[in-house]
């Protein structure tokens, strides 16, 4: 089920199997708004998937066309503009990954009735996933493509298990934050297991780049539902050890901080009673640089019933430029000053948050 | 001088228009592959002519005629229940005529599509007691999955955040929330909330700015959580509101621009996503709005239009969203949105 014949590039209306189908022109109506400029190949096989389409034809030259149509719909290619009266030096592109996000491909109805296809010809799933391979390889933010590749592996069952942790892991080698692969690969562990190597493969990325928000993201999915590790509590303390790391070594990531926090979620007492997490603000604001995270913690710590040593006090004053008021003893009230003066993209943030303290914060 | 870069320092509205005006004209071969998207295209056109102030410039009856062509419907009570959905296709290409017995064999209507057809009829002041909602809002709870989400079509497709906004803004622009489960759809949009504060698309994933937008932005067509909720004293809410604050205002980078996701880079269309979300919480004022705006200007482009990163080439998609951005930043000359169903405050309100 080659996608496309070595050398057949002749118009489908010039090929012999295709000469009893009479093609289905678009009705556009009159005045359509935002009428398209189609190419004439583009016409052509739209025209002849129409055909199919309309009549459900369920055939094989059914399924080349679909193979054909997706080939044309799920370009990313560019046009030159020299049919517009206008002083284009370049090629105009669609964000095909922007567009996708509002609404669902084109090739909805061309990859749905590729479906009906493949399961009225009873088709070998096996060779659709090298099929959809190669399509998602030029266009790895397809939603439709992803869809596609779901609905296989659900009939194919836990044969395809492995298949699609290496097909993820293969577009996530090319881009590691792609979004749909990472949903892909979350549903196939949820589905269809495989999670053993899971964290390991997480720690892999993040050793990659510790700063990849999306890997931190499916650690914490495997923490808490991975069948083989013991749920968010029972790893609390390894993760808090592997996170508190994470962040000395770049304080300045936000995704450690974050993790941090999640790995008390719905339980901010124990995040406030836990040394370490206290601790690593002291080691960061104490070593006075990339501090703004360490401070913001710390804020919030304090907001929540945290009774500061005398160190955060020094550590914090240390911070202190000569304008802000030395004498604020109040230390919440303190770490907002500075985080004006440290973060002051968002000093607008800090002072709605400096007002926002209850009084008798520390 | 660098050929892509823009040569202005401000917001150049009449190469917008003329931007969008070219868009409405005709649109180059490369969009072909969005062929099912013409109306959403048609949104991005209209809605941002809207926005610009020059909605004149469009002819309303015929734009109205063409979005109605695209509704499907039932030929009777039989039908209606026979599990379809029945909305606005993306474009001629998925509609069919009926064969020759009258069955509607191919029904290509998607909640996106109809989201937009909405939209633009709104926009162009269309009288909405004349449109078929009945069947679309009694077909739509076809759409709504077990676990609160929607699927797009009933022919089976992804489900995600994106279509249960879409479900929500049809329902309040139709004023009338028979289309949905309303619980469920919380429910779902709950689960959604990642450990960081953000939203992601489906339960689970990376929290992410057009995820946090359709969470929060249905959740207060819903009726869920108050509009301006950060001015408010009440400390309880459905969603966890300081972090979900917190996170938001960090997406903000060094380079005034918004992020998608933590640690990627700025990109025009999260200036609105994740400008929205803040401008519902009530929490829009505290970012740094100098900052945005020079970032923006850098991608905006000297032909008209706006890029998703500095220097590079205009899209459709981006154009609208920076010119959405410019709207909620008060640009002179631009008329105020409605964040969370994303067309002008007054085409919201009916004119």
């Amino acid at each position: 089920m080659e996608w496309k014949e070595e050398g057949e590039e002749r118009p489908l209306s010039q090929r012999p199997e295709w000469s009893d189908v009479t093609p289905v022109p678009q009705d556009d109506g009159p005045n359509p708004v935002v009428p398209i400029a189609y190419k004439d190949d583009f016409t052509e096989t739209m025209d002849y998937f129409r055909a199919v389409y309309f009549a459900d034809e369920r055939s094989l030259r059914s399924l080349h066309v679909t193979a054909e149509a997706i080939h044309m719909n799920a370009g990313n290619y560019t046009v030159t503009l020299s049919n517009l009266d206008f002083d284009f030096a370049e090629n105009l592109f669609l964000e095909n990954e922007a567009i996708g996000r509002i609404a669902s491909r084109v090739e909805a109805v061309v990859w749905h009735f590729r479906r009906l296809i493949l399961e009225a010809l009873n088709a070998d799933l096996h060779e659709e996933l090298n099929f959809i391979k190669k399509v998602a390889n030029g266009n790895p933010k397809n939603y439709q493509i992803w869809h596609h590749r779901r609905w296989v592996a659900e009939k194919l069952g836990s044969d395809a298990t492995s298949k699609e942790l290496d097909f993820t892991k293969k577009i996530l080698s090319l881009d590691a934050k792609n979004y749909h692969a990472w949903s892909h690969r979350q549903w196939v562990l949820q589905e269809l297991g495989g999670w053993e190597d899971e964290l390991d493969y997480c720690k892999q990325l993040l050793e990659d780049d510790i700063f990849n928000n999306s890997a931190w993201n499916q650690r914490y999915f495997v923490i808490t539902k991975s069948p083989f590790l013991g749920g968010l509590e029972a790893m609390r303390e390894s993760e808090v050890n592997y996170t508190v790391g994470a962040i000395i070594a770049k304080p300045e990531n936000e995704s450690p901080w974050r993790y941090l926090r999640g790995l008390y979620k719905d339980d901010a007492q124990s995040w406030v009673n836990d040394p370490q997490v206290s601790s690593v603000c002291l080691t960061v604001l104490s070593a006075k640089r990339n501090t703004v995270f360490a401070l913001s913690t710390l804020l919030d710590l304090l907001c929540h019933g945290f009774q500061p040593s005398q160190d955060f006090i020094n550590a914090v004053d240390a911070l202190k430029t000569p304008d802000l008021d030395q004498s604020d003893s109040n230390l919440a009230t303190a770490v907002c000053s500075v985080l004006g003066h440290m973060d002051p993209m968002r000093v607008n943030y800090w002072a709605w948050r400096k007002n926002k303290l209850p009084a008798q914060t520390a | 001088m660098d050929s892509l870069r823009s040569s202005s320092s401000f917001f150049d509205r009449e190469k917008h228009v003329v931007f969008l005006q070219m868009m409405n004209q005709l649109l180059p071969s490369d969009y072909q592959g969005q062929e099912i998207n013409r109306l959403t295209l048609a949104y991005f056109a209209i809605s941002g002519l809207h926005i610009l102030g020059a909605l004149d410039e469009v002819d309303k009856e015929e734009v109205s005629s063409w979005v109605l062509s695209l509704q499907a419907h039932p030929r009777n009570e039989a039908e209606l229940n026979n599990g379809q959905f029945f909305g606005f296709h993306g474009s001629r290409s998925s509609q069919f005529p009926r064969d020759d017995k009258g069955v509607l064999i191919h029904n290509g209507s998607h909640l996106a599509s109809t989201y937009c057809a909405l939209a633009i009829l709104k926009i162009v002041g269309y009288n909405f007691s004349c449109i078929n909602s009945k069947s679309i809002l009694t077909s739509m709870r076809n759409l709504q999955q077990p676990d609160g989400s929607f699927m797009p079509t009933h022919v089976g497709a992804e489900t995600d955040l994106r279509f249960v906004f879409c479900a929500a803004a049809i329902c309040s622009m139709l004023e009338n929330w028979s289309g949905m489960d309303k619980e469920k759809a919380k429910e779902y949009i709950l689960n959604c909330q990642s450990y960081d504060g953000g939203f992601g698309l489906i339960p689970g994933s990376e929290s992410h700015g057009g995820g946090t937008y359709c969470a929060v932005a249905s959740l207060q067509l819903m009726g869920f959580i108050e509009h301006d909720i950060l001015s408010k004293s009440s400390s309880s809410s459905i969603i966890n509101v300081p972090l979900l604050l917190d996170w938001s205002l960090q997406r903000q980078a060094a380079d005034g621009g918004f992020q998608g996701r933590a640690n990627k880079a700025s990109d025009t269309c999260y200036a609105f996503w994740v400008g929205g979300v803040l401008r519902i919480l009530g929490g829009y004022k505290l970012i740094d709005k100098k900052a945005l705006h020079g970032f923006l200007l850098t991608c905006q482009s000297q032909y008209g239009g706006f890029s998703k990163f500095p220097g590079q080439l205009p899209d459709l998609y981006h154009s609208y969203y920076g010119f959405s951005a410019f709207s909620m930043l008060e640009e002179p000359g631009l008329i105020p949105i409605c964040v969370e169903l994303g067309i002008a405050d007054i085409a919201a309100i009916g004119h």
